[in-house]
């Protein structure tokens, strides 16, 4: 299950190598296996990806390329796990063995930016045949020794380390950074280039290294995709698509204050967790209150804090719903005014969460009109524009919240104006959200590319009204249309619109 | 899932910006190299040193004051036993005195009149000065100083001796005095200035009257920027009629028609002059006059109004038209204004008026006292304020809760549901009441017990009826609900007003 973060405190870094920043030796000669290297390892693979990272403040040109690298792990014929940040956005994939001189290309199978997981294989499935593929264990015991094989920084072989399990919790996944999930904890050195290689417990894999602190804030801390996220992804590709994680999308408030205990008609035995809110579009939304207090979760007893218990192990409840998939069911026992009731919930992802993450894979939709350019607002774009703009940065904030998705499924922002003698008295409104243009209220940026078409009243303007800001915009239209074709040239611009369709 | 975007330490507040910490006295710097300062010495005539002991309440811990902090400065003795001072010199003073430069001879004194806005106060002894006066003459004011007039500010040295420095007009604008919210008239002076002890707002002269008090100097640059005699006048005049009423503002937002095909689009003509009205303030006095958001201001009082929202002063030149409302006219005064609406001239006219602070929903500035707040049980309820906003640092308006900031500008629904100010719930203490709700806070209240909250008093009553022995909270945001016990709480109030937290009051409603 996909969960809304609206606060991050921990800085991660995903642990993904850029080239560039290591140092390379040239030499790439085949090499007899090294004595004590088991072949068992020979389906650790290292990723070379090359890449082009969109820039959303010029949304119409390829972007800056780039390349990285990562680790990989074979886990059915010719299929390779890694993370979904060491393929995202690429343009070309390279996988090489220990002990191949060969660069073999690959490409994307699965991806998953949701839980940080990719599949990917050999373009020459041939490659792959002698290697063997590595099996998954379970949720490693804490204190249980691991190690994390992979090709991370320092060198071009495979590198081992060793450590302990730490902790075994949920935690925020830092690729899309909206989402959390199951996570192990482990204090064996996890580093650049580490990224997606296969975390070993008596030679089975018990999880993807991913991420882990930076900083001077925490040390030895690692953090692995254990088995139940890995096999969850495996078996939601096996009908050929990826169809993410489901979500409540429901937020709770743990029940610790007498008071409450008291007002919700709970017997003071620890179990029941209070809705605090409900995403009415979401897959609880019209079932479930405010105010309700879940007792269990598919039978599961959920405690005041909000935990369920798995195994022995105190765990989030949500992980009841990670497990499961697509228009899977669930029951949810409710107290609602002293009365207990039970309720079906339908699993559905809930959509405009995604506004709030980081977005890959995604050409950067725009348009542009005689220097304005309009984006939709999302987390890429707030990052890159850096907008300091409080309405802005409310509406992004409270999106959710604030159920701001419903009347603008999507926030179109003008975000930049490229200069010209048609525009220069609109500068300084930049940075502003659209209301309408030329009458039409804007709800997604395809709405802005069909009603500057439009010609409103005597059609010799072109009207744009800003959210908020205190003046239309207005173009003379036989101005703005003689100018539009001299800013693309001036500025480089080889179209005017991208809107997402090819 | 436990969302806590709103966290609010109470612990580490106490760095919140009061009026104090923003005023600017001159700033000493080193004398600039090869340019002789003119200084001449003469007799004191008609200063006194005023030294002001002043303790602004804590806005973001509100049974609190932060520690007293001391002020000295120069006040100009006027008619009457009156001394004018800046209203930043005075703002939060809990003891004002007035020092004689010479003798060091003390009296008390009291606040007479203060306006934060215009930033000037009157103050008086507060017991008979006897003599205390005698040998000073009082200034009187004036008006009528220009671009290129030459003035001098008065500064009194150790003993009381009197330093002159020379000073002159090269702008007259209009700019903002201490609050953001207010634009008055400023001269803008080159000339050096030494700062002597004592430098807080210094009087500026012309010709042996007074003609503005200096409320900023910039030493890099040289200029000064002085709070003016017609503003000074203005505020006195108001004062001497016994009912202060503030100064006037017309309540809208305008912008320039300087871009041709906006002008166009208004269906302004070449010559058309004047400016586009986005915002209509409510309450304001446009609003009474009927003024409507996207008419063209064109003239008023007869003055033409010009693309920038300019006019030409007789005095001054070209000055923004916001003076013919603040400094030319007072409240209850007819405007007349000429606008341009669906391309005809409308003319308008009515009575100027102003908005009280106190009859805004969010305070926009609090002086004198503290907001009102209300603790039950560790919750800590207080008004929704611009000085609590504020004190979360330089970049309030995006550290401090968003969703406050955004409230803050966008009070039109709040007062349609009948809201007479805000109440928000501000931080939790830690008693055994609010046991899991630490780390709730910075939201809107809308009702308690099932009644609705307009403002505090609406939750102090509120607090009287609680249901089953429990209170119950609805906020606007996360977490929504909050319950406490009715008995929990009363008895931590008990330990709250003695205990490590010796809040000495529980609320305070004004």
């Amino acid at each position: 299950m996909t969960k809304l973060l609206f606060l991050s405190a921990l800085t991660f870094t995903a642990m993904f190598s850029l080239c560039g920043k290591e140092a390379k030796p040239a030499a790439s000669v085949a090499t007899p296996a090294v004595a004590g290297q088991p072949d068992d390892w020979e389906g650790i693979v290292r990723i070379e990806a090359s890449f082009l990272l969109p820039d959303y403040r010029t949304p119409w040109q390829g972007g800056r390329p780039s390349s990285g690298s990562g680790t990989g792990w074979m886990v059915g014929k010719n299929k390779f796990i890694t993370n979904a940040h060491v393929v995202s956005n690429s343009t070309k994939l390279v996988i090489r063995t220990m002990n191949d001189p060969e660069p073999h290309e690959a490409r994307i199978v699965f991806i998953a930016h949701d839980c940080d997981l990719a599949m990917i294989e050999a373009v020459d499935p041939k490659f792959a045949e002698p290697l063997k593929p590595l099996k998954l264990d379970g949720i490693p015991k804490l204190n249980t020794e691991v190690i994390v094989v992979g090709y991370p920084v320092g060198g071009d072989r495979m590198s081992v380390t060793r450590g302990v399990v730490s902790r075994v919790d949920f935690q925020s996944y830092s690729h899309s950074g909206i989402d959390q999930h199951l996570t192990v904890q482990v204090d064996a050195a996890i580093n650049p280039g580490n990224s997606g290689g296969p975390v070993l417990q008596n030679g089975k894999v018990v999880g993807v290294a991913f991420q882990g602190y930076s900083g001077a804030v925490a040390q030895n801390v690692g953090y692995i995709i254990p088995v139940p996220v890995i096999e969850r992804f495996l078996k939601d590709v096996s009908d050929g698509e990826y169809d993410h994680y489901m979500d409540l999308a429901i937020t709770d408030f743990p029940i610790e204050n007498p008071a409450q205990i008291k007002a919700l008609g709970l017997e003071n035995d620890g179990v029941g967790v209070m809705i605090s809110n409900v995403e009415s579009a979401g897959a609880a939304g019209g079932l479930i209150e405010i105010g309700d207090v879940i007792l269990s979760i598919d039978g599961n007893t959920v405690y005041n804090n909000g935990l369920i218990r798995v195994d022995g192990d105190m765990i989030d409840m949500n992980e009841i719903v990670e497990r499961k998939f697509a228009g899977d069911k669930i029951e949810v026992e409710i107290l609602r005014k002293g009365e207990k009731k039970k309720v079906e919930l339908t699993l559905k992802r809930f959509l405009p969460y995604l506004t709030l993450g980081e977005q890959y894979n995604e050409r950067p939709r725009y348009v542009l009109y005689a220097g304005l350019l309009f984006q939709p607002m999302n987390r890429n774009l707030m990052d890159a524009h850096g907008i300091r703009d409080p309405l802005v940065n409310y509406v992004f904030d409270n999106y959710l919240t604030k159920e701001i998705y419903k009347e603008r499924p999507e926030v179109v922002v003008l975000t930049t104006i490229l200069p010209d003698k048609v525009n220069s008295f609109l500068v300084g409104y930049q940075q502003s959200i659209v209301d309408e243009v030329n009458g039409v209220k804007i709800k997604t940026l395809k709405d802005v590319a069909e009603a500057l078409k439009i010609k409103e009243g005597d059609g010799k303007f072109v009207v744009i009204k800003l959210l908020e800001k205190n003046r239309p915009l207005v173009l003379k239209r036989e101005f703005s249309d003689v100018a539009h074709p001299r800013i693309m040239q001036t500025y480089e611009v080889s179209a005017d619109s991208y809107l997402g369709d090819e | 899932m436990n969302t806590f975007r709103l966290i609010l330490p109470i612990l580490s507040l106490l760095g919140g910006i009061g009026f104090a910490q923003q005023v600017t006295p001159p700033q000493k710097e080193e004398p600039v190299i090869n340019v002789p300062i003119q200084v001449t010495t003469a007799e004191n005539t008609s200063l006194v040193k005023v030294n002001v002991t002043n303790q602004p309440w804590s806005h973001r811990i509100p049974w609190q004051k932060t520690s007293p902090g001391a002020r000295r400065g120069l006040g100009v003795l006027l008619e009457g036993n009156r001394i004018l001072v800046t209203a930043q010199m005075v703002g939060d003073a809990t003891y004002i005195e007035l020092e004689q430069a010479e003798s060091g001879r003390k009296l008390t004194a009291k606040m007479k009149a203060v306006d934060y806005e215009a930033n000037l106060a009157l103050l008086e002894p507060a017991d008979a000065p006897a003599d205390f006066f005698a040998g000073l003459k009082p200034l009187s004011i004036v008006t009528t100083a220009k671009i290129g007039d030459k003035l001098e500010t008065w500064q009194l040295g150790r003993v009381g001796d009197l330093i002159i420095t020379p000073l002159e007009i090269n702008k007259v604008l209009v700019t903002r005095y201490a609050l953001e919210t207010s634009l008055f008239l400023t001269y803008e002076t080159v000339g050096i200035i030494r700062t002597e002890a004592n430098s807080f707002t210094l009087p500026v002269v012309k010709d042996g009257k007074l003609a503005g008090l200096l409320l900023r100097y910039d030493s890099k640059n040289q200029t000064g920027v002085v709070l003016p005699g017609p503003i000074i006048e203005h505020f006195l005049t108001d004062v001497a009629d016994g009912e202060y009423q503030g100064f006037a503002s017309l309540g809208v937002e305008y912008q320039t028609t300087l871009d041709e095909q906006f002008r166009e689009y208004l269906g302004m003509s070449k010559d058309t002059p004047g400016v586009y009205i986005s915002t209509v303030a409510k309450d304001g006095s446009a609003q009474s006059l009927g003024v409507k958001e996207g008419d063209i201001i064109l003239e008023m009082n007869g003055k033409k109004i010009d693309s920038r929202g300019d006019y030409k002063d007789p005095l001054y030149g070209t000055l923004n038209m916001s003076h013919i409302v603040r400094g030319n006219s007072y409240v209850g005064e007819n405007l007349k204004i000429k606008v341009l609406r669906e391309g005809k001239e409308v003319e308008l006219s009515g009575k100027l008026t102003r908005k009280n602070p106190k009859d805004f929903l969010v305070w926009p500035y609090l002086f004198d006292r503290g907001s009102n707040y209300l603790i039950m049980g560790g919750l800590v309820f207080q008004d929704l304020s611009m000085p609590y906003l504020q004190s979360f640092g330089e970049d309030w308006e995006t550290s401090a809760p968003l969703r406050l900031v955004f409230t803050a500008k966008h009070t039109d629904e709040y007062e349609k549901q009948g809201k007479r100010k805000l109440v928000i719930l501000a931080a939790a203490l830690p008693t055994r009441t609010t046991q899991g709700y630490e780390r709730v806070g910075g939201s809107i209240v809308t009702k308690v017990n099932g009644l609705d909250i307009n403002d505090m008093s609406d939750l102090d009553k509120a607090f009287k009826e609680p249901k089953d022995g429990l209170h119950t909270i609805e906020l606007e945001d996360f977490p929504k609900i909050l319950f406490i016990d009715a008995i929990t709480a009363e008895s931590d109030n008990l330990k709250l007003l003695n205990g490590a937290f010796r809040i000495g009051s529980l609320k305070k409603i004004e």
